[in-house]
């Protein structure tokens, strides 16, 4: 395969970035989107120039670390897929690929396509926890806790922290991303003691943050990797409402 | 510490304010349809043994005009109403302001296809309905009520739905109305935290529904005038 | 130095009791006082750094990926085991040891090993009260899976994501201690020296990965929790990112390095597919419960796997292991695949995979019971290869998958270096020659919840009267300079190779011989290899851009000039040891049915390494003692 790629490259958060052409042949249908960057920046390397900087770690798909928007979409057309689980054979022959770094006021850029997604690690420090702390635990057949309910809870628990949600939402708003974590804990038995005060004081660091609000789009469940269901926001809100209206 | 909470102060909140703003809004369209609908309705449904002297659509639709406007706890509801819009659109030039503000470097490409045009576009589609409401009530309740320049609705309402540009004006009013609502009531129950699945997805049907329903029942009622 | 294992008196099942009972522990008025550098963030790092920050201790936590939740403790599938005996069959604390000692070939300290079972019982206790959604039966109560090597069930499990979700609670913990300001992290740096003062470890010397500058941070101790050296094949179910660097650094600033070669071969990732390739993905053990692993009868079959009829297959590990079948541990699973592709019975364009068939289960179960079981890995395997695994069996193969060898610790988990200590994977203790599937997430988390902050303070209590530790010191000025001496030595080189393609040579020959089996000619040759391509490296490696900024090729060579000196080591460590045990398979040392012939005369030790200013390493010897178990000759027939 021949490709164009148009990638994005900013040496820094204080200098302005542009899309740079670069065209790669000899791609594989059999290599992830992830090592046909690897190709590229091996050529780079060899003709001692600097290469393009970008986040990935586990290429499994469950670290969280790979970003990058593909052709106006984070992680790539296919969806549910993270960078790094995209392969080559689902593009075309001759293709041009704009690649650029997630973008949001909270996520600024490091350099190239690495962007530093701190703000989401505030988000949790600001209540997604319980408190139990090493020491403290009961019996762990002691808390039964239906088959439903912790399957359910997994499923908001699966969330990989990537950020797409946030890269994909218009208002680039973390509530997905957010809404996960509060509904992983909401419906846990184990979650319950801090449950008002968890849901104020996260929603309260997501706007310190600059992340935008919700619009129910959907957009970030359809992109998020781990399928986190629109339904965690809406269930968010209600734990948000709840926190307003009952007291400890 | 005490965390900041209520309608105002978060994202969450102000989302809620939308909501709670935009299904009172919401509910009175069926009310005000229901009025309406008196409009296109034929002389038979009308019979003079059951209403008497004003068995007729012209009286009918007066009597229910001047109703409203003289029944004090009509007029305090019609104030909330108001309330409820100026909050609504307040509430939403707040939210989007700050929205623009969130992503900093713009997109080079961007792919919309995962979501729908109206969901992204509602303030687009609430703006369009913030101009109909204007026209609309200057056309009617400025004259009618406020004004008191006008006494015989029925007649003003007639002879406006005769002229072409009003008939295209409230088409086009009309329909984005129709969108606004059918992704409206469906985030508005989002935004509040009707999270069970099921009952999830039941609304997001009586929304669809909703929204279609409107805009049609409120759509042929000038195109009914006009052709008549 | 001689080895002191510091193993407390008393019975075996006594000894953790013992220990805690007489063990010196700190006021916590004088907590406060003491910082304490935690380097990685995953179940063993992340796990220390939160449980001593809970303590009250000063925490300053290193790693280099952009949050504390990326550690590859993540990628983690099948489960964690415990010895909680919940389904009443017959599983008890001395049967996960004896299955644990017995898995590792009777390689494995025993009082190390009996604490793991005995702490297993409180870590599923404290991952669950932290809200890690475990596997439930339909009654509520804790359900649990079976793994090989072992004859009852005693793996609880988060679908496949077990370790993801150990490390969410684990992080979450972490940020819990951020917020509450016990615990400050340092992400996007990398630990690239330790500073050793008066013969104890007072500080690292640590790249920000953001600015490039290099700082210095002191403490008045070190916990390694840096993971394993895996990658050093390049291909391997390992996260790009993962290396030695960390511990292989102690281990030249006087840290000994502890049976190096013992490298687990994970019997079911995916094959490679080509040059190209970065990694092979791991399918989880726990597949190994239902799916069946079988190659053509006949050589070079190219019939269609569904076109194979039953009387033409050959399933190998049911055939040769009758009484664990496809549930054989990981070394004799993955030996047993070699064998078979060795003889020309792989499958696949390359030859290099094997069948893992679930059309048996399907049968039995039904589709919907397979898809929730392994409905992520079924998923996760479309989306790597585009083939539908419920219809078509999984093609698999063997890959470097865990480092049982690693620092040397003692009981106290502490290293031969005062005061650096070494939790999970980066330390060699407790899984012997191999490792049994849902043992690491085990260890990693006892190590860094339970044993080391109890180990530490035995330490630290000597330590209240030291006050702050001055960075000024000519020890952290000589350690800084080492570290931008190197810096500046990669950047100097402007050579043509890429990093990442001497990377691959690398692997390549240390897969080749210093992996699933080996023999002393094949290895002799690979440690030539090896100081060849060390030369290559070090004369024509390609490093653009500068020290100032991100630069991910520099990062990735000083850790590629680290494991060109980790194989070598490895290969002296393997060619050193004139048996076959666990996953090290000497080709000279087996029966007449291939199966591992171990020495118990002569090597029943584990082999630390004492550098010696990079000529050669001085072996020390920990002779290993059984007393609270019959030695054996392992099999799973």
């Amino acid at each position: 395969m021949k490709l164009t790629l148009k990638i994005w490259r900013q040496d820094s958060a204080k200098t302005k970035g542009k899309l740079e052409t670069y065209n790669l042949s000899d791609v594989s249908e059999d290599m992830s989107f992830l090592e046909m960057l690897d190709m590229l920046n091996e050529e780079l390397a060899t003709k001692g120039e600097r290469v393009v900087e970008f986040d990935h770690d586990c290429r499994e798909g469950i670290c969280g670390q790979c970003s990058l928007v593909i052709n106006g979409q984070a992680h790539g057309h296919e969806s549910h897929y993270t960078t790094c689980q995209t392969h080559m054979r689902s593009f075309k022959d001759g293709e041009t690929i704009f690649i650029e770094p997630f973008r949001a006021k909270a996520f600024p850029v490091i350099r190239d396509l690495k962007v530093d997604r701190s703000s989401m690690d505030r988000i949790i420090q600001a209540g997604g926890y319980i408190s139990a702390f090493t020491g403290m635990a009961p019996e762990a057949n002691s808390i039964p806790i239906h088959h439903n309910i912790a399957e359910s809870a997994f499923d908001s628990a699966a969330c990989i922290g990537c950020g797409a949600c946030i890269a994909t939402c218009k208002n680039s708003s973390a509530a997905l991303f957010m809404s996960a974590k509060v509904a992983h804990l909401a419906k846990l038995p184990q979650g319950q003691v801090e449950r008002l005060e968890r849901v104020a004081w996260m929603v309260n660091a997501h706007d310190d943050e600059g992340f935008g609000s919700c619009t129910n789009t959907g957009a970030c469940a359809m992109v998020c990797p781990q399928e986190v269901q629109l339904l965690d926001i809406t269930r968010m809100n209600y734990e948000y409402n709840r926190s307003l209206c009952v007291t400890n | 510490m005490a965390f900041k909470q209520g309608l105002f102060k978060t994202s969450v909140g102000r989302k809620n304010l939308m909501a709670i703003t935009g299904l009172f809004i919401a509910f009175f369209l069926i009310i005000h349809l229901v009025g309406n609908l008196i409009l296109i309705l034929p002389n038979s449904f009308f019979p003079v043994e059951f209403w008497g002297n004003v068995a007729n659509q012209h009286d009918m639709y007066n009597a229910y005009s001047h109703f409203l406007v003289h029944f004090w706890p009509i007029t305090l509801v019609a104030w909330v109403l108001y309330l409820a819009i100026a909050v609504h659109i307040l509430d939403a030039l707040l939210i989007t302001l700050n929205n623009w503000k969130t992503r900093g470097e713009k997109y080079e490409v961007t792919d919309n296809s995962t979501s729908t045009w109206i969901s992204r576009n509602m303030g687009i589609l609430g703006s369009i309905i913030g101009i109909f409401i204007v026209i609309h009530m200057g056309q009617f309740w400025l004259q009618y009520k406020v004004l008191g320049t006008e006494h015989d609705l029925y007649n003003l309402v007639v002879a406006t739905f005769k002229q072409e540009w009003v008939i295209i004006l409230y088409e086009i009013g009309i329909i984005t109305l129709g969108f606004h609502l059918v992704h409206g009531i469906e985030s508005a129950h989002r935004s509040l935290g009707i999270y069970p699945k099921k009952v999830m997805h039941i609304i997001k049907y009586i929304a669809l529904c909703f929204g279609i329903a409107m805009a049609f029942l409120y759509a042929i009622i000038p195109l009914i005038i006009y052709f008549k | 130095m001689a080895l002191n294992a510091k193993t407390p008196k008393g019975p075996l099942k006594d000894k953790w009791q013992n220990y805690l009972d007489n063990t010196n522990i700190v006021n916590p008025a004088n907590r406060k006082k003491i910082d304490i550098i935690v380097v990685g963030s995953g179940l063993s790092g992340g796990g220390a750094a939160a449980t001593l920050a809970e303590l009250g201790y000063n925490v300053k936590n290193f790693y280099f990926q952009d949050s504390a939740r990326r550690a590859h403790s993540v990628a983690a599938q099948g489960g964690v085991n415990a010895a909680k005996n919940y389904k009443n069959d017959g599983d008890n604390i001395y049967r996960m040891f004896y299955d644990t000692i017995k898995g590792g070939d009777y390689r494995s300290r025993e009082s190390n090993v009996y604490r793991m079972a005995q702490l297993s019982v409180d870590l599923i206790d404290h991952m669950t009260a932290q809200g890690v959604p475990f596997g439930r039966e339909y009654s509520g109560y804790l359900s649990n899976r079976s793994f090989g090597g072992v004859l009852v069930s005693r793996t609880f499990y988060a679908r496949g994501q077990t370790g993801q979700q150990l490390l969410m609670a684990t992080y979450q913990a972490l940020m819990k201690q951020v917020k509450v300001g016990n615990l400050t992290e340092y992400k996007r740096h990398e630990v690239l020296d330790y500073v050793i003062i008066d013969g104890k470890a007072r500080g690292v010397i640590v790249r920000d990965l953001v600015t490039g500058k290099i700082e210095r941070h002191s403490a008045h101790a070190v916990v390694l929790g840096t993971g394993g050296f895996g990658k050093i094949f390049y291909l391997s179910t390992l996260a790009m990112n993962s290396n030695g660097s960390a511990t292989w650094r102690a281990h030249k600033k006087g840290a000994y390095f502890a049976n190096p070669s013992w490298t687990q071969i994970h019997p079911t990732a995916l094959p490679q597919a080509g040059e190209h390739q970065s990694k092979l993905t791991l399918m989880s053990e726990s597949l190994r419960n239902d799916g069946r692993i079988w190659v053509p009868k006949k050589k070079d079959d190219d019939r269609k796997p569904g076109d194979i009829p039953d009387e033409d297959r050959d399933y190998y590990l049911e055939r040769r292991y009758p009484a664990f079948g496809n549930l054989v541990p990981r070394d004799v699973a993955s030996r047993a695949a070699k064998e078979r592709m060795d003889a020309g019975h792989g499958v696949g364009s390359l030859k290099n995979a094997v069948y893992l068939d679930f059309k048996t289960a399907i049968a039995t179960y039904g589709k919907d019971t397979i898809k929730e079981r392994y409905g992520n890995l079924f998923t996760m395997y479309k989306k790597i290869t585009g083939i539908d695994a419920y219809s078509e069996p999984m093609k698999i193969s063997p890959a470097a998958h865990f480092s049982m060898g690693g620092l040397w610790v003692d009981y106290e988990l502490g290293t031969t270096i005062p005061g650096l200590y070494a939790v999970g994977e980066a330390n060699f203790a407790d899984h012997g020659a191999n490792r049994l599937g849902a043992n690491s997430l085990l260890q990693a988390s006892v190590d860094g919840n339970f044993v080391l902050p109890n180990t530490i303070s035995n330490y630290l209590s000597n330590e209240i009267r030291t006050g702050k530790i001055s960075t000024d010191s000519p020890e952290f000025e000589e350690a800084e300079k080492t570290v931008t001496d190197q810096v500046e030595k990669l950047l100097a080189i402007k050579g043509t190779m890429p990093v990442d393609q001497i990377h691959r040579r690398l692997g390549k020959i240390m897969f080749k011989e210093v992996a699933m089996s080996r023999n002393e000619k094949g290895m002799k040759w690979a440690i030539d290899e090896i100081k060849k391509l060390r030369k290559e490296f070090w004369e024509n490696a390609a490093i653009p851009g500068d020290d100032k900024g991100p630069n991910s090729e520099l990062e990735k060579a000083g850790r590629l000039a680290d494991y060109l000196e980790i194989a070598e080591l490895m290969t002296v460590d393997a060619l050193d040891r004139k048996e076959s045990c666990g996953a090290h398979f000497r080709e000279e040392y087996q029966t007449e049915d291939g199966e591992a012939v171990r020495d118990d005369k002569n090597y029943m030790y584990s082999a630390a390494w004492e550098w010696q200013g990079g000529k050669d390493w001085k072996l020390h010897k920990e002779q290993l003692e059984f007393n609270d178990i019959e030695v054996k000759t392992r099999s799973y027939k």
